[in-house]
């Protein structure tokens, strides 16, 4: 009857220890350390910005402390309580909410369904009993909503409302069950918002930024974006990642966007030393893109491909640098513009006209995309349709010796052609999928984050093909892994930053270090 | 329709004249019934046919109520005709019967039901713990639900009902509506409220917009689905007993061409069978056009053997314009 006069009192004789305290976690995925011993302290109403180049360990960061991941060494706590999470839900249940960059709402219900539907079976008072009280259910929402300073009509359907306010549905979702779980031990929750700005215009942004000031009022904040001005505006302190540790953890009044630049990248460099880049040839490029555009992922692109060059395409996650390769190869469409094979508009595109055209396309999701799973690597191999002149019928005679030439060629181990793809390592792998385009001998070869997942051997190995088949004559587009790469691999580097062409160096003059290119993508 | 479904897909305000908003389905509704009573003055816009016309409706409602369930999710049922015939025989034979078998009374209501209901948690169970498609679980669950059927059947007479009251009580009608369309109706309030006040219906419509999302939210998506596979063994049962009072007598092939109906209703309606969307009300529309269309089609002197190539035709055109706006979107189609 009185227990709120109890709990206070716990809470002051305990005083507010750190909403989060972290002590040397860190995780390691096969050979490469995604994070590396890494301790952090986050008090009560904080927002602490996290920042980091693509790869540094922000997600895995993230993920670990969301019960997605379990750390391999140290410990967490939690309002000064040590905890492990044995998933996902049991993070929200103990006081952790994320807020995705990719949204996770069911559609066709009200914004008060999802908020109730999210506080899980014991966390919602109006659907007790497994029966809807509607009037209980809109008035929970609506108080939720009320929290976060929302004004969203709890009757509405989700599928009606705009991104920003998804967003906001999303954040009073989260904290429902945050809030609940930490304030019944007395502690805080901690909303941890994902790269929520990156799709936002100016306006919404405005609006994000209210909210995460009255989260503040109720607990911490782990604001994670690659817009640093609004890490700087928003955020009380920043913390830096870099190659899976913290770098820098400095409050914001200490540090401007050039020294966060320099933190990210660490020692900035230009490319490495190679051979004279010859100037673009005064030739009909074989690929031409003029003005291509897809509402929300990529606006107004431009870019020519010659044979024998390589064009890397740089930019944060979420820049539209993937989707705007898919659309060149024809896996989704375009809004405007036009995609020209050697000063020829194409119409109507579809892989299968791409492939025919002389396109192949490398995708980033090698397991879903790409690796047929089941067949052997030989099968694999030749997966592709042969093309025009070259005959539809391959014997098995004529795949082996394919196989076996290709797998000489990549040096490919171990040397089992037969064996099911699956059973390759996941460097061999992705060799086994670049040769399938290799043996087309492509006229434009796309390549979408060719080395993820790679050891540096096999990337140094993979990276050799790429320059190889450059040198026979194939234009390259590349989707870099980091920037360096970019920077050593391409003719012309392009920074995409927000779906639009930030920036373009042309190897052959300009000698642009990492910190230029991040200082056009962020 | 749109009136009740305040709280589900349809509360959007203004709701346009499209297959999603459940107008497209009433409008077709009515003008069938105008086509109809043109074509056949004399015969279609009577008591007596309208009669005709809920009673055919009764068992393919009480049906779709549950199969419609199942849907929602994403899932289907097509043991539908094999749960009627083993609860039908079920029924029959633990009732005053030819074949002096039993006689529970009451009791062998409840006793049918209860084997639609374990068949279809049977069904829902084998799906959700062994991860197998409930399209051929319940496909096999079909041949399941004959086999008892036929066991039970045996190789004697006919199982012939002797309650003769019980065998009537469907077909007597009050102002023109029969006891087995209130029946239906009574089902349809029950799946109603099902989907729209319990936490049952709501996880289904979650789990039908996006499963992954639903187990991300602790929705426990297994259990859901197991207890509207029972659920809808229940519906299927409760159609083979109203089936076998139809008879009078006991059949192991008393479903026989229900399950084509039901589906053809469930998608007519304007529920997607991708789940999320749609519900019981909208499959008694479907139900209530696909009848109308049989019985108008017989009494314009069509000859019945062309019936099952216009419900087919029918089927498919109303699946081409209830997808007709999204097929630009869909890349994968399969």
């Amino acid at each position: 009857m009185i227990q709120t006069g109890i709990s206070e009192s716990t809470v002051s004789r305990v005083g507010h220890p750190p909403i989060l305290r972290l002590d040397g976690i860190a995780k390691t995925f096969g050979s490469v350390a995604a994070v590396k011993s890494l301790s952090l302290c986050i008090g009560r109403h904080e927002v602490v910005g996290l920042i980091g180049e693509n790869g540094a360990g922000k997600s895995t960061l993230l993920k670990m402390l969301t019960g997605v991941h379990v750390p391999d060494r140290g410990t967490m706590e939690l309002n000064g309580r040590a905890v492990t999470f044995r998933g996902p839900l049991d993070a929200t249940a103990q006081g952790v909410g994320i807020v995705h960059q990719e949204q996770s709402l069911f559609t066709n219900l009200s914004v008060a369904e999802n908020i109730v539907m999210g506080a899980g079976t014991a966390g919602s008072r109006a659907t007790r009993g497994g029966i809807y009280r509607w009037a209980g259910v809109r008035r929970e929402a609506a108080d939720v909503l009320a929290r976060i300073g929302s004004d969203i009509d709890p009757d509405r359907l989700v599928g009606d409302l705009s991104f920003t306010e998804r967003q906001m549905v999303e954040i009073a979702r989260t904290i429902h069950l945050a809030c609940q779980s930490a304030e019944a031990q007395g502690g805080a929750p901690l909303v941890i918002l994902d790269e929520p700005t990156s799709v936002l215009e100016k306006a919404e942004t405005e609006v994000l930024e209210h909210e995460i000031a009255r989260l503040r009022e109720i607990g911490s904040v782990i604001f994670v974006s690659h817009r640093l001005e609004e890490v700087l505006r928003i955020c009380d302190r920043i913390v830096v990642m870099r190659h899976g540790d913290v770098v820098a953890d400095r409050p914001t009044a200490e540090v401007t966007e050039a020294d966060l630049y320099r933190l990210m990248i660490g020692k900035e460099r230009h490319a490495r030393a190679r051979g004279d880049v010859p100037p673009v040839p005064d030739k009909v490029p074989v690929l031409q893109v003029k003005g291509l555009s897809r509402a929300g992922q990529f606006a107004d692109v431009s870019l020519s491909v010659h044979p024998g060059r390589i064009t890397a395409i740089v930019g944060t996650f979420g820049a539209g640098r993937e989707a705007l390769v898919r659309a060149l190869f024809g896996v989704e469409a375009v809004d405007a513009g036009q995609i020209e094979l050697a000063g020829v508009p194409v119409r109507n595109w579809t892989p299968r006209k791409a492939i025919r055209a002389g396109l192949a396309y490398l995708p980033a999701e090698r397991g879903v995309e790409s690796a047929v799973g089941g067949l052997s690597a030989a099968r694999n191999l030749t997966v592709v349709p042969l093309g025009r002149g070259k005959g539809w019928w391959l014997s098995p005679a004529r795949r082996s010796a394919m196989a076996a030439d290709w797998f000489e060629r990549l040096d490919i181990r171990p040397r089992l052609p037969g064996q099911d793809l699956e059973r390759f390592s996941g460097g061999n792998q992705q060799k086994v999928m670049l040769a399938k385009w290799l043996a087309l001998s492509p006229r434009v070869l796309i390549l979408d984050h060719p080395l993820r997942g790679l050891d540096p051997g096999a990337g140094a190995t993979v990276n050799a093909c790429i320059r190889d088949a450059c040198a026979q004559g194939a234009g390259v587009i590349l989707l870099a892994d980091t920037l360096e790469e970019a920077l050593d691999l391409g003719h012309e580097v392009i920074v995409m930053r927000d779906g639009a062409v930030s920036a373009r160096f042309d190897m052959a003059q300009d000698n642009p270090t990492t910190l230029d290119l991040l200082e056009k993508m962020v | 329709m749109t009136t009740l479904s305040g709280h589900g897909e349809n509360a959007r305000p203004g709701a346009a004249f499209t297959w999603r908003s459940g107008l497209a389905e009433v409008a077709i509704l009515a003008a069938l019934i105008v086509i109809f009573s043109i074509l056949n003055p004399g015969s279609f816009p009577t008591a007596t046919n309208l009669a005709t016309i809920l009673n055919n409706a009764a068992i393919p409602i009480v049906i779709g109520v549950g199969a419609s369930a199942v849907v929602l999710t994403g899932r289907i049922d097509l043991s539908v005709e094999g749960v009627m015939g083993a609860a039908g025989m079920t029924f029959v034979l633990l009732s005053a019967n030819s074949r002096g078998t039993a006689d529970l009374g009451w009791l062998a209501y409840p006793a049918a039901l209860a084997v639609g209901a374990a068949l279809g948690a049977l069904t829902g169970a084998i799906h959700a713990t062994a991860k197998v498609p409930s399209f051929i679980v319940s496909l096999g669950m079909w041949y399941v639900g004959l086999g008892i059927a036929a066991v039970l059947f045996g190789y004697e007479m006919i199982p012939f009902l002797e309650d003769e009251a019980a065998v009537a009580w469907p077909t007597t009608a009050h102002l023109a509506v029969p006891n087995s369309f209130l029946l239906a109706l009574v089902v349809v309030a029950l799946g109603c409220a099902i989907e729209r006040y319990t936490r049952l219906g709501r996880r289904a419509y979650a789990i039908g917009n996006n499963e992954a999302v639903a187990r991300m939210t602790g929705i426990p998506v297994a259990a859901t689905v197991i207890v509207l596979f029972a659920f809808a063994g229940t519906c299927s049962a409760l159609a083979g007993v109203m089936g076998s009072l139809a008879l009078g007598a006991g059949a192991a092939n008393v479903g026989v061409g229900m399950l084509f109906l039901t589906l053809a209703a469930i998608v007519i309606g304007g529920t997607p069978l991708g789940g999320g969307r749609g519900g019981a009300l909208r499959t008694v529309m479907g139900v209530l056009i696909l009848s109308t269309l049989y019985n108008g089609l017989i009494l314009a002197g069509v000859d019945p053997s062309i019936q099952s190539g216009v419900s087919g035709l029918v089927l498919v055109a109303a699946v081409v314009a209830a997808g007709w706006s999204q097929r630009a979107k869909l890349r994968v189609y399969k």
